[in-house]
């Protein structure tokens, strides 16, 4: 009776895709954004949109060409054992170093904004707690509570943006290019990584039902990320315009504490539990994606078991920081700018190599 | 199976724990004061303090579910000095039983004097640290000390104090007699430097002469005079802050003029008289409402940069004590066109040399429309509006259209009456 | 402790493997001298001791041959034994007439072996014993005792029809014969438990049901080993995956209308003899949510109630969780008003706000549960009592405020729109798990909680089937989840059952 086989369609994809990098609009990345970039720090998101386009492009092209096999096995068969391995094995590093902040800023943001008094470690427990049970169900449960609760996430998203446009002011958006449009392209570029996401999505082709999946999944969510960040950040110049936008930490936050629609006054705390159950997705994918990573290197069978020592292992990491709003603030910058240049040229790379190796003509040739 | 039983019994045990403990962020609201207005001053012996006043509502007061308790009074009123605003907190437990939140806290109350104070924006950034002050509470400055106003301020009928508050300033909004006022707004032009931010004026100090008899639509907090058995508090006006500081406070009138120049602002109705241009003696009952967007054309390109300002408005006509048959006559109806619209650029004109000269700042926000004219923050940063301000070339144009002429356009004439 | 029973009981077994008779009937045949048979049977079954049952010695003129009938008098029809079976035979003088022309019974078999007829005779059947003849003939006159078709008593509907199943299983799969008359409803039989012998029926269209999960369903009916199984409601405990789960996966239902409807749509359904009820194989999320009725109104009214009860769901899910997160973490979020208002009424109260709904929490299920055992003259009374009585002065004790009853009440009454008794179960007891995490971490709590068990609920499969199918994961069906569509555009059978075949008619496009 076993009649599905962990496979996820390409509406759970594109759920799960949407939902891992909308969220970023939520933490401190338009932040990181707006400190170099004053109000046009939304063009950052429309030209990384674009770069992107690229590395995805790419990556399909390279990965619909082997069926059946995920960025683990291809880049294994391009690059060879040890030099895959290698690969595999920072793209781990990278991801657990992803995770380990994260969660470490999203433990922030509760304890400072909505939770003051509660202990880090205990709020850190809960969210890694309920992502760890959802990474350990698999991916196609991931997907599935994705799919279900995008709607959602969506409404009281788009909710929150109509009031923060309606209480805004579009003549914040000027002068157009912020900065100037050099420092916009550069600081932009620094950090592609917003997206790097999409990597890490490649690793799951093994489980999608179809090629075409991860193929359509891609742009699809790629085009929405693009709206839904776009919207997001510039209804937060709308409200806040540029200095002091740049002063926040976390203005999504910020905004939803500002707003108001009719007699409800304070309305964080409504829009808290959406965002969380959009963050718990997001851990269970980052989780599912590490675990998947770590059995491979470790040649781990059942990887999901390592799941909630995993999960252990990163609170531990993750409450050693002083002042998290600060020190995380600047390591997940670092971490984005290294990731930058490994999401935009590994890609490349692994489409030279195929190229070289005549990987394509072989399956023109089987056509 | 054991396992699963001992680990059920091992949570169910704790679970009372944590509930009954009431540990961490769990607290009934019940245990709280509630903090409806907060009053700031500088205490005049003391530099480094600021004198805070806390008003307090009560649940119980005019509740009739909880029984008994109906004679409780509607509020408490604590002041006392301290540092500042943040660890006063634990300090008005001294004397307070409950603990104090900010959470209904919706008015920032500041007195003149300190908000004219060099000191005050440092004390009111910590606002924006505070968890629970929000950015959308009002800013709102008295003539006197604040401790005085919220003591004298007792409303009549709407007792309870959030109420109150929040009433008379939305009224206040809507008829354009004082600004909006967020915090949020307050920080945002502090912050841009280009512009001047309006505060909401108000007093409980009764001033004894009345500054312009012609005029009875043009006074500030203070100078209204009324009789009768009510509350002593008026809101009217606006306390100009430039660059964080209060420098004066703008009448009821300059108010809304600055309501119909800015197009951050929108007032609902504006009910005020014109001078009847048929009969001197006479004045005109008009509601004012803004016809469309102001068409504001900047150019900032020239050596002195001009500012072209075109501001629809549409005037309604409410009384007509001169008896004359404007609404049938279209020649009258255009002399009675031309006269507001003289009025009114007159009015604005004044207003505008005003900022000039006196506030060397537009309380306008003209510089969101100017900062279109340029590509880059940098540029526009170089070009530095609040000082290029008082130089502008500023052309004010009205718009006048007539409305509606009251329920019942035409009136007897009065030669027929009289006969 | 359930393993250690289970092999007790094989150990009995063991050791008394079967008394006398059953070790002399289980393979024996009938003798044919008539004698040494009653023996036996009158052994079996204690005659005279045994009260109703009854052997009666007969002779056959035309065949000029002693024989005997046995029978269970309490559960056979004496009209037709009379009538159909003794009248006939005493009367018959042709000498090579056979019994099949004889007696005018409605269904003839025969039988050799002492057990099966053993068998026979307890499920109502008349054993005749021919000297000299080495078979027994048997004669169908079942007549047990049961109600007749009445009104639905749990699945009330307003527009529909009202009959419902009684305890004869008979009765039951002709209700289901009525309204599906095709000769592809095949209504198979088993049985289920050792020594009762209870009848399981599974009934499907063999056109339509996915062979697999027909396979399935029989392997675990047969992979039972139980003495007993008196009716459904204990078969579905039996046959059921997850025994801890809250969550029901087997859909029981009292209208033969509903479950006619599923097996159109392919699934499968049980009946056994003393249960009112059907069991539906597979069940989602759905069909707990869904009601007989959705499809009988129109379909705006459908959907408006569809919508009530989702929103009832979330209410009784949700609105005293809510209420303690809210007032014990999350105050600021209420408008000034209400917050001074039920600070205020909050001001005598001696408990925390979580204790306080717990205890209107639990009072209201007593309330529930008393109201369900009571004898039903004083039901009514107790329900007013309990709701009237304990509210107001619980409020006038200010051992709780006013507020927490209107949330208390408003969760309970939403509690009855979901019908199911199994699900209502279910997010009575998610309701509760809310309440704590509620009161421990505020709404982070119940997000997370919420979120754990919406992981939870979409690992549980029913026979193979994902719970929230076809929502998510995605199968082609009529989409009828939340709300429904019209008629003319439900054209696919649910995928997830995987059906012979998937259309039931042409679309409208």
């Amino acid at each position: 009776m076993e009649q599905s086989k962990g496979k996820i369609g390409i509406k759970e994809f594109v759920a799960i895709s949407m939902i891992i990098l909308s969220t970023k609009l939520t933490d401190d990345t338009p932040a990181i954004l707006y400190e170099k970039l004053y109000n046009a720090g939304w063009m950052a998101i429309i030209i990384n949109g674009i770069v992107t386009i690229l590395p995805i492009f790419l990556l399909i092209r390279v990965i619909t060409n082997y069926q059946g096999k995920g960025l683990i096995e291809v880049t294994n068969q391009l690059f060879g054992r040890f030099l895959g391995y290698i690969i595999l094995f920072a793209l781990w590093l990278g991801i657990l170093a992803a995770t380990i902040i994260d969660t470490a800023i999203y433990t922030d943001i509760v304890s400072s904004m909505y939770f003051v008094k509660t202990p880090t470690i205990v709020i850190y427990g809960v969210l890694m707690l309920a992502s760890a049970y959802g990474a350990k169900k698999g991916l196609e449960k991931i997907g599935s509570v994705a799919w279900t609760v995008f709607p959602y996430l969506q409404v009281p998203f788009l909710i929150a943006l109509i009031l923060t446009i309606r209480h805004g002011n579009t003549s914040f958006l000027f002068p157009f290019f912020g900065p100037g449009e050099w420092t916009i392209m550069k600081e932009s570029v620094m950090k592609l990584s917003i997206f790097a996401d999409y990597l890490y999505l490649f690793i799951l082709v093994p489980f999608l039902s179809t090629a075409a999946t991860i193929k359509k999944g891609s742009w699809i969510s790629l085009f929405f990320v693009v709206i839904n960040l776009v919207l997001a950040m510039t209804s937060f110049v709308f409200l806040f315009d540029y200095n002091s936008l740049m002063q926040m930490n976390y203005p999504f936050h910020e905004v939803i504490r500002t707003i108001s629609a009719g007699f409800i006054t304070n309305m964080e705390t409504f829009f808290f539990p959406f965002w969380l159950i959009g963050t718990f997705v997001r851990f269970s994918v980052y989780l599912y994606i590490n675990a998947l990573l770590f059995g491979h290197l470790f040649k781990i069978k059942n990887f999901e078991y390592i799941i909630p020592s995993l999960a252990t292992l990163i609170i531990f990491i993750g409450i050693i920081p002083d002042t998290p709003t600060f020190t995380i603030f600047y390591l997940r910058e670092t971490v984005l700018n290294i990731l930058s240049p490994v999401f935009f040229f590994l890609p490349c790379l692994m489409w030279l190599i195929a190229k070289l190796k005549g990987d394509f003509k072989h399956e023109k040739a089987n056509q | 199976m054991k396992k699963q039983i001992n680990r059920g019994k091992i949570i169910i045990y704790l679970i009372p724990l944590f509930i009954l403990s009431g540990c961490w962020d769990q607290r009934e609201v019940e245990e709280f004061a509630y903090v409806i207005a907060m009053g700031i001053d500088k205490p005049k012996d003391d530099e480094n303090l600021i004198k805070i006043t806390y008003l307090i509502a009560n649940p119980e007061s005019g509740n009739a579910a909880s029984g008994g308790a109906g004679n409780e009074p509607p509020r408490e009123v604590i002041s006392f000095k301290t540092d500042d605003f943040v660890v006063s907190r634990n300090i008005a437990n001294t004397v307070i039983a409950k603990q104090i939140s900010y959470d209904l806290l919706r008015i920032l109350i500041v007195s003149e004097e300190f908000a004219r104070d060099e000191n005050f924006i440092r004390w009111i950034y910590d606002a924006t640290k505070e968890m629970e002050i929000r950015r959308d509470a009002k800013l709102m400055i008295t003539k006197e000390d604040t401790e005085k106003y919220i003591l004298n301020n007792q409303p009549k009928l709407e007792t309870r104090p959030h109420e109150y508050f929040q009433m008379i300033i939305e009224r206040g909004n809507e008829t354009g007699m004082t600004p909006t006022s967020d915090l949020t707004t307050f920080f945002r032009i502090t912050e841009a430097d280009a512009d001047l931010f309006l505060g909401i004026y108000s007093t409980t100090e009764k001033e004894e002469r009345s500054s312009n008899p012609i005029n009875p639509d043009n006074f500030k907090a203070g100078e209204f005079q009324y009789g009768g058995e009510t509350n002593n508090t008026q809101f009217a006006g606006s306390a100009v802050f430039k660059e964080g500081k209060m420098i004066d406070v703008l009448t009821i009138e300059e108010t809304r003029l600055t309501f119909m120049l800015n197009p951050t602002l929108t007032a609902q109705e504006i009910l005020t008289t014109f001078p009847d241009p048929f009969d001197e003696k006479y004045r005109i009952a008009t509601r004012l409402t803004k016809n469309g967007t102001e068409d504001i054309k900047i150019n900032t390109k020239k050596s002195t940069p001009s500012i072209d300002v075109n501001v629809p408005i549409l005037v309604e006509v409410l009384t007509n004590h001169s008896m004359e048959h404007y609404a049938k006559d279209s020649q009258k109806r255009k002399t009675l066109n031309k006269s507001f619209e003289q009025a009114l650029e007159k009015k604005l004109n004044e207003l505008i040399r005003k900022t000039q000269e006196e506030y060397k700042a537009d309380p306008f926000g003209w510089s969101l429309i100017a900062r279109k004219k340029f590509l880059t923050i940098p540029e526009w940063e170089a070009f530095d509006w609040m000082k290029k301000y008082p130089e502008m070339d500023i052309n004010i144009t009205v718009d006048v259209e007539l409305g509606k002429f009251g329920r019942q356009g035409d009136i007897p004439k009065l030669k027929e009456i009289r006969d | 402790m359930i393993k250690l029973r289970k092999s007790v009981k094989k150990k009995d077994k063991e050791v008394s493997e079967s008394p006398k008779q059953n070790k002399e009937t289980t393979n024996l045949t009938i003798d044919p001298s008539l004698e040494q048979t009653l023996k036996i049977f009158r052994e079996i079954y204690t005659v005279p001791t045994n009260h109703d049952v009854i052997i009666r010695n007969l002779s056959i003129p035309g065949k000029d041959k002693p024989a005997a009938i046995i029978f269970i008098k309490t559960i056979t029809d004496p009209q037709i034994i009379e009538q159909n079976i003794i009248k006939p035979l005493q009367s018959s003088t042709e000498p090579f007439q056979s019994i099949e022309d004889i007696v005018s019974a409605q269904t003839i078999s025969t039988e050799n072996n002492i057990n099966q007829i053993a068998t026979k005779i307890n499920n109502g059947n008349v054993a005749l014993f021919i000297e000299g003849e080495d078979l027994a003939f048997l004669f169908d006159a079942s007549n047990f005792e049961s109600r007749t078709v009445e009104k639905t008593e749990n699945e009330n509907v307003v527009k529909g029809p009202k009959e419902a199943f009684n305890e004869k299983a008979a009765t039951n799969i002709s209700l289901i014969r009525k309204r599906i008359k095709s000769e592809n409803l095949v209504v198979e039989s088993a049985i289920v438990s050792n020594e009762s012998k209870n009848d399981l029926f599974i009934i499907y269209q063999k056109d339509l049901v996915n062979e697999k999960l027909l396979q399935n369903v029989k392997a675990r009916v047969k992979s039972l080993d139980t003495n007993a199984i008196q009716n459904l409601s204990l078969l579905e405990q039996y046959i059921e995956e997850r025994k801890y789960s809250i969550f029901p996966t087997t859909l029981y239902t009292e209208r033969p209308d509903r479950a006619a409807s599923f097996i159109e749509d392919g699934y499968i359904i049980l009946i056994m003899d003393n249960s009112p009820d059907t069991l539906i194989i597979p069940a989602t999320f759905w069909s707990f949510y869904h009601s007989a009725e959705d499809h009988y109104l129109r379909l705006p009214y459908a959907n408006f109630t569809r919508l009530l009860r989702i929103l009832a769901l979330f209410i009784t899910l949700f609105a005293s969780a809510l209420y303690v997160a809210v007032v014990t973490f999350h105050a600021e979020m209420i408008p000034p008003d209400l917050l001074l208002a039920i600070a205020a009424t909050r001001e005598r109260v001696p408990f925390p706000a979580a204790i306080e709904v717990f205890i209107m929490e639990i009072a209201f299920e007593l309330i529930r549960e008393a109201g369900l055992r009571v004898p039903s003259p004083i039901g009514p009374t107790i329900g007013i009592v309990g709701a009237l009585i304990l509210g107001q002065a619980a409020v006038q004790a200010n051992i709780v405020s006013p507020i927490v009853v209107i949330i208390v009440a408003l969760g309970g009454l939403s509690s009855f729109a979901i019908g199911d008794i199994s699900m209502n179960f279910a997010i009575r007891i998610s309701r509760f798990m809310m309440l704590l995490s509620a009161s421990i971490f505020g709404l982070y709590g119940i997000t997370s909680i919420f979120v754990m068990g919406l992981f939870y609920m979409l690992s549980i499969k029913s026979f193979g089937v994902p719970y929230l199918a076809p929502m998510t994961p995605n199968y082609i069906s009529s989409e009828d989840t939340i709300i429904r569509r019209t008629l003319q555009k439900e054209i696919f059978r649910p995928g997830y059952v995987k059906p012979k075949n998937l259309k039931k008619r042409q679309g409208e496009n």
